[in-house]
């Protein structure tokens, strides 16, 4: 925290994931540009750390992909949300919600 | 149906899980450094900027393979059928009635012993069953992408 940015929380990356791609379908690259923006580097993410990721996430089918022509036309490994991992997003989006309040909470009385 | 069924093959060849794998990481390090280099930076320090953005290249790389080919479904299909013969040479060993019978039992009990070890030993450390002749770290700090398949020489 020391450089003013903060190491990801175990489970959030797949949150950052599944919510970056369920607007629209991106290779990994869009997913990274995606997050970083969003997030305006405030948190300490290597780009590399997606793709475990990644590769966990369509094992678990929460995610499918297939290659396509990237916007530069070169060969890209595009990645869309699935029904299960749109159901997922829903599921952790409203367990991050109930433990961030929780904490806010906590950390506002004690 | 003849997709679902060449992708199958396709992840059972571990040199084109590799090669998928390389491929897209690849893609990502040449575009940071692409992206990078159009602020004015040389190609060299746009490189470095790109590996240090993304991270340990080889250990990903490892990771990922490794998570590609781990739940194949030819591969649980393989350890089904070895659990199967460690329980009928179990089966035989116990109410085998003649003593060649008995020994067919301890084979098969020795055949799945040995497959589930061999399964063991090479999940332990994917990276020493590949080669290593395109490994992305030359790809990406090669000044003159020489030695690389696809170099970043398309950048300048």
């Amino acid at each position: 925290m020391a450089n003013g940015r903060t190491d990801l929380m175990q489970g959030t990356l797949e949150l950052l994931i599944l919510k970056t791609l369920s607007r629209e379908s991106m290779h990994g690259y869009g997913i990274a540009q995606r997050i970083h923006q969003s997030v305006d580097d405030l948190l300490k993410i290597e780009d590399g750390s997606l793709y475990p990721a990644l590769y966990r996430m369509e094992e678990r089918g929460w995610i499918a992909s297939e290659w396509g022509v990237s916007e530069n036309n070169r060969r890209a490994k595009f990645y869309r949300l699935t029904r299960a991992g749109r159901k997922h997003l829903e599921i952790e989006r409203a367990n991050w919600d109930r433990i961030s309040q929780a904490v806010t909470k906590i950390l506002q009385t004690a | 149906m003849s997709a679902v069924i060449g992708r199958l093959f396709k992840r059972l060849d571990s040199r084109a899980v590799e090669r998928e794998v390389e491929e897209e990481l690849r893609f990502h390090l040449e575009m940071l450094a692409k992206d990078h280099c159009q602020q004015d930076v040389s190609i060299t320090e746009a490189r470095a900027f790109a590996l240090k953005r993304f991270g340990n290249v080889e250990r990903i790389k490892d990771e990922c393979i490794e998570i590609s080919s781990r739940n194949h479904p030819l591969k649980r299909l393989f350890k089904s059928f070895l659990i199967l013969t460690f329980l009928v040479g179990i089966f035989v060993h116990i109410f085998g009635t003649h003593f060649k019978i008995v020994r067919v039992g301890d084979v098969l009990m020795a055949v799945a012993i040995m497959g589930r070890l061999f399964l063991y030993v090479r999940g332990l450390k994917p990276s020493s069953f590949r080669s290593k002749t395109e490994s992305l770290y030359p790809l990406m700090l090669n000044d003159t992408g020489t030695t690389a398949p696809t170099s970043l020489r398309s950048l300048s």
